[in-house]
Formats: C-alpha cells, structure tokens, sequence
C-alpha cells in the first residue's frame, strides 16, 4: 500500500493488572484519547473497524457509537483476538481508500485483570474443549504451549535459558519504559528460580493479565496532514488461517510446531506494502508465552526453525540488535490487550516518542496477532 | 444428548459415540469409509472429504507419547486440589490424525519421554467413564493387556 491511509491518533489507559474501571469505561477512555492526539472530533468519525469476538460481546460498535455521537458509515469486524486487533486496519484502508469511509477508529479492551477466570474462560464455551479437555485439567492456555514447547524440546532441543533471556530482555524494555505493569528486575537466574506454571513453562513464561485498553484512529494522507502528530503510514497487512478450527489448533495440527500460514502472511504483507521485513527496524511480535514468541521468530523466517533460542541469546531481539522486539516489554512485561498495545508501541516508536526504548531513527516495523490458527501481520512506516 | 457429569453440559452428538465406547471399555475415534482418514475432535461431517457417514472405530489402545505437560497452577476452581497432574498428549498407531488429550498419573511424570509407548486404563464402572494412561508395562506398542475392543463400532447417531 502506498502511503495513503495513516494512523493519526493513538490512545491507550495506563498498563495495570486492575483497574476500578470496567471495559465500557476503559476503552471509552482510550478512544477519547486517540482522538484528541489525533485533533479529531468524534463527529468527523464515520467507521468502526475492530477485532470481531471479543469487542462485540463486551463494548459492542453501536454502543461505542452512541456514546460519541457517531453515525457510522463503516463498520467491521474482523477475526479474533489478537489477529483481529492487528489486522483491522487492513478493513480501515479498504474502507478509507474506496470512499466508505474517512476517519475510521479501531479499539479494544479487556478486564481480564480483574474477572473470574480471567482469559482462561475465554475458552469455555468450545464444546470439544468442555468434553475432551477440560476433565483432564487442559483448560489454561499456559498448558497448551507448555506441550509445545516440551515437543519442540524434542523435535529441535530448546535451552530453557533461551526462554528465559526472552523473558529478561522484554522486562529490561519494559522497565525503561516506566509506565509497564511489570517494573521488578528479572536476572536469568530469577527466570531459573522462579516457579514452574505449567512445565516446562514457569511464570516469567507467561504474558501478564490486564485490565485496559487501546484505541487508534486512521484516516487518509490528505486528512492526515491537519492532525497533530506525524502519520504513520499503514502499508500493508497479511492475514493467514489454516483449516482446523481454534478448538483443535494447540493439538491436532500434524506438524505441530509450525504455525500454517505465518510465512504467506509475511509474503503477502510485504506485497502490499512494497516493503521487505528485513528492513525493520523493530518487530513487536506476539508474547503471550516466550515459546510462541520464538516459534513466530521462526515461522516468519528470521532464522531456522530450531534457532530462534540462539538467536535470542546471541543478542539479536535486544533494543541494539539487528531485530528489535517487543520495545515496551510486550505481552511478557508491558501489558496483556492481545497486541493492542503493540499497535501503540509500533505508532510511538515511529513518531520517535517511545522515549527510553526509542529506536533510533525508526522508519518501519511490524506487529503481529495470533489466535491459532488466525494470523495477521502489520507492516507500519513513517 | 450426552450429559458430562462433572460439568452439567450437554455434548453435541457426534460426540456420543466416544463416551458409548468407553462405557464399554474402548477408546474410538471417528472413521471416514469415503476416504479412509480419521479426524479428531469430532465434526458433523468429515473434515477431509467432507463426507457424511463416518462412525466411531475402536482403537486397541495402546499408543505413543507425542508430549505432555506437568501442571503446577490450577486454571479454574475444580483442579485446585489436583495440582501438580500430568495432561498428556497420546498419538495411536491404529488412529493416524488423532491427538487424545489425556491424565497420566503424576507420579510417573519423570518416567515420561516423547516417543515412549503408553497404555491406557479405562474404568468402565464410574459414574462417568474415565481413562488415563501410563508408560506401557511392556515395550512394544500393540500389546495390552488391559485394552479391550467393543463388540461393534458405534455410529455417531448425529
């Protein structure tokens, strides 16, 4: 995609584990933010392009809508999770660049921080789930990369030190940027003490929880001139699936460990935005585990498969690497939105405010989603 | 419909067909005659030729390790008092394409290597029928003296 459709106001409520306020609240806050650091008044809006599952069972479109004032012209959802936060914006240039629509806002929120069950009773209510694992005890999502990552200890050895520099390296970003929900040290040591959730994965292993929420608003280049911050062009997206539903995806897939698709999305991505990844300067890849961080590292073709570990240790992910990754601490350190505030974290680093963890000169980078078996990928420049 | 005793919800039912064959004592799993492929977890239809008439085939039972996880921290109230269990991942030679999800008990967890030979333990008589696995008493997959097939295949009745 040329540099016709930009993101132009961003909004985000401060990382937290709880919140005193609910996701109607908290994403109410993050979309008037996004405005106002865009310039933009909610009467200008005239589409919604959001995440399909989750935002319309908690603060569905209409109701976000009428809470502004906004007539909507365009309206989408798209997948689920983190593939759809990530890949909306690809619905929002469509939209922006056939005439559906002129400024279109994508948000989402969660309170998994502060409800029962937390995101474990995101999977509930999957009937194959309830029959076939649930009574055995396979209901937390710690367990089903823990069974990965036990196999591909198998298939491709794994040193659990590189988990664990992963998990050293985004706390260190998450730390300079003094606003994450994690600020302890973590010391590989720490990692090594610390104790197992679901072996092999110990907690350092696992995205924090989060009550919060993100907000973005895009629009077209001309429009984009009048706003208050530099655009940040969207240039492409790449979304990926494969053909076994989200219930039998962390078990069934013949060769497990490689995600079907990733490297289609990557190509098709890199398509549409006329763009090579190997030019980014900083991947904000999906964290929920460091395991499936690294099998991303892999599947995207950023090494081969097996070596993402050694890549990691050798120093590659980290800010002054040749690939910096998740800048603000990701899903590990930051915050837990499912790569909401991956988005932001990308928006910042390319309008060069991310401060402490600023990659220097920052032209282009990339986001990812992941809900197996959906996949998007995010291709966003100055 | 097939209740699930411990959870009070109704199985959709294709997935009768399982817990039928556990009852008597067999693990199955869906079979399609049209193209010869099993798949797993149960669909209406089959997921690879999208034909219409697969039914449960009992497995002899015993099978191979393809992973498994020890688990630490209970993810809902009911496995508070369980932790630490094992959840296993169990790969059948007679099944290709299946991947069961199932207990082995926690205090053969060292014992556990991808690839080894487990067995299962099905116990017919509770209430709700359960199996588990354990490393096979013997090495070779294929021979258990514990796996027993049902006199027919079930269909699924869906």
């Amino acid at each position: 995609m040329a540099q016709d459709v930009a993101i132009v106001g961003i909004g985000e409520t401060p990382p937290a584990r709880r919140s005193p306020h609910d996701v109607r609240e908290l994403t109410l806050q993050a979309v008037l933010q996004a405005l106002a650091d865009a310039g933009i008044d909610p009467s200008e809006v005239d589409g919604f392009a959001t995440e399909g599952m989750i935002v319309p069972a908690t603060v569905p479109h209409d109701y976000m809508a009428a809470q502004l004032g906004i007539s909507r012209h365009f309206d989408a959802g798209m997948s689920f999770a983190g593939p759809g936060i990530v890949g909306a914006p690809q619905l929002a240039a469509m939209a922006i660049r056939s005439g559906l629509a002129r400024v279109v806002v994508s948000y989402f929120g969660v309170d998994w921080g502060s409800r029962p069950g937390g995101p474990y009773g995101f999977h509930d209510p999957y009937p194959a789930k309830m029959a076939f694992e649930k009574p055995q005890g396979f209901n937390g999502q710690p367990s089903y990369f823990a069974l990965w990552a036990r196999r591909y200890m198998h298939e491709y050895g794994l040193d659990p030190d590189h988990l664990g520099l992963l998990a050293v390296q985004q706390r260190e970003n998450a730390r300079l940027t003094g606003r994450a929900q994690m600020t302890r040290a973590l010391t590989l040591d720490d990692y090594r003490a610390a104790p197992m959730v679901s072996d092999p994965l110990r907690f350092p292993d696992c995205c924090v929880i989060s009550d919060g929420a993100c907000a973005f608003v895009m629009t077209a280049a001309d429009r984009a001139r009048d706003c208050r911050k530099p655009p940040v062009y969207v240039r492409g997206v790449g979304f990926s699936s494969a053909p076994v539903s989200s219930e039998d995806a962390f078990t069934q897939p013949r060769d497990l460990l490689t995600m079907q698709g990733v490297r289609e999305a990557r190509a098709a991505a890199e398509r549409a935005a006329g763009l090579s990844l190997a030019d980014a300067d900083f991947a904000q890849l999906y964290d929920c585990f460091t395991v499936s961080c690294l099998l991303q590292i892999e599947d995207l073709g950023f090494c081969a498969k097996g070596e993402a570990g050694a890549m990691i240790a050798e120093g590659h992910t980290r800010l002054d690497g040749r690939l910096p990754l998740n800048t603000h601490g990701g899903l590990l350190s930051y915050s837990y939105r499912l790569a909401a505030e991956h988005v932001i974290e990308a928006v910042r680093q390319l309008r060069g405010e991310a401060g402490a963890v600023q990659i220097p000169d920052a032209q282009m980078g990339f986001v990812t989603g992941l809900a197996l078996p959906d996949f998007s990928l995010l291709v966003l420049s100055r | 419909m097939t209740a699930d005793d411990r959870t009070g919800a109704a199985h959709p039912p294709e997935f009768r067909g399982f817990f039928e064959n556990l009852r008597l004592g067999s693990l199955s799993f869906p079979h399609c005659p049209d193209c010869g492929s099993f798949h797993w977890y149960p669909m209406k239809r089959c997921p690879h030729c999208r034909g219409g008439r697969w039914s449960y085939r009992t497995v002899a039972g015993p099978g191979t390790l393809y992973s498994w996880t020890s688990v630490h921290r209970a993810f809902s109230p009911d496995f508070t008092d369980a932790v630490p269990y094992v959840v296993a991942l169990v790969e059948f030679p007679d099944a290709p394409g299946v991947r069961l999800v199932a207990n082995i008990p926690y205090e053969e967890v060292d014992t556990l290597r991808v690839g080894m030979a487990v067995e299962p333990c099905i116990d017919r008589d509770a209430a709700t029928p359960t199996f588990r696995f354990r490393p096979a008493r013997d090495r070779a997959v294929g021979e258990s003296p514990s796996s027993r097939r049902a006199e027919h295949d079930r269909g699924h009745g869906g």
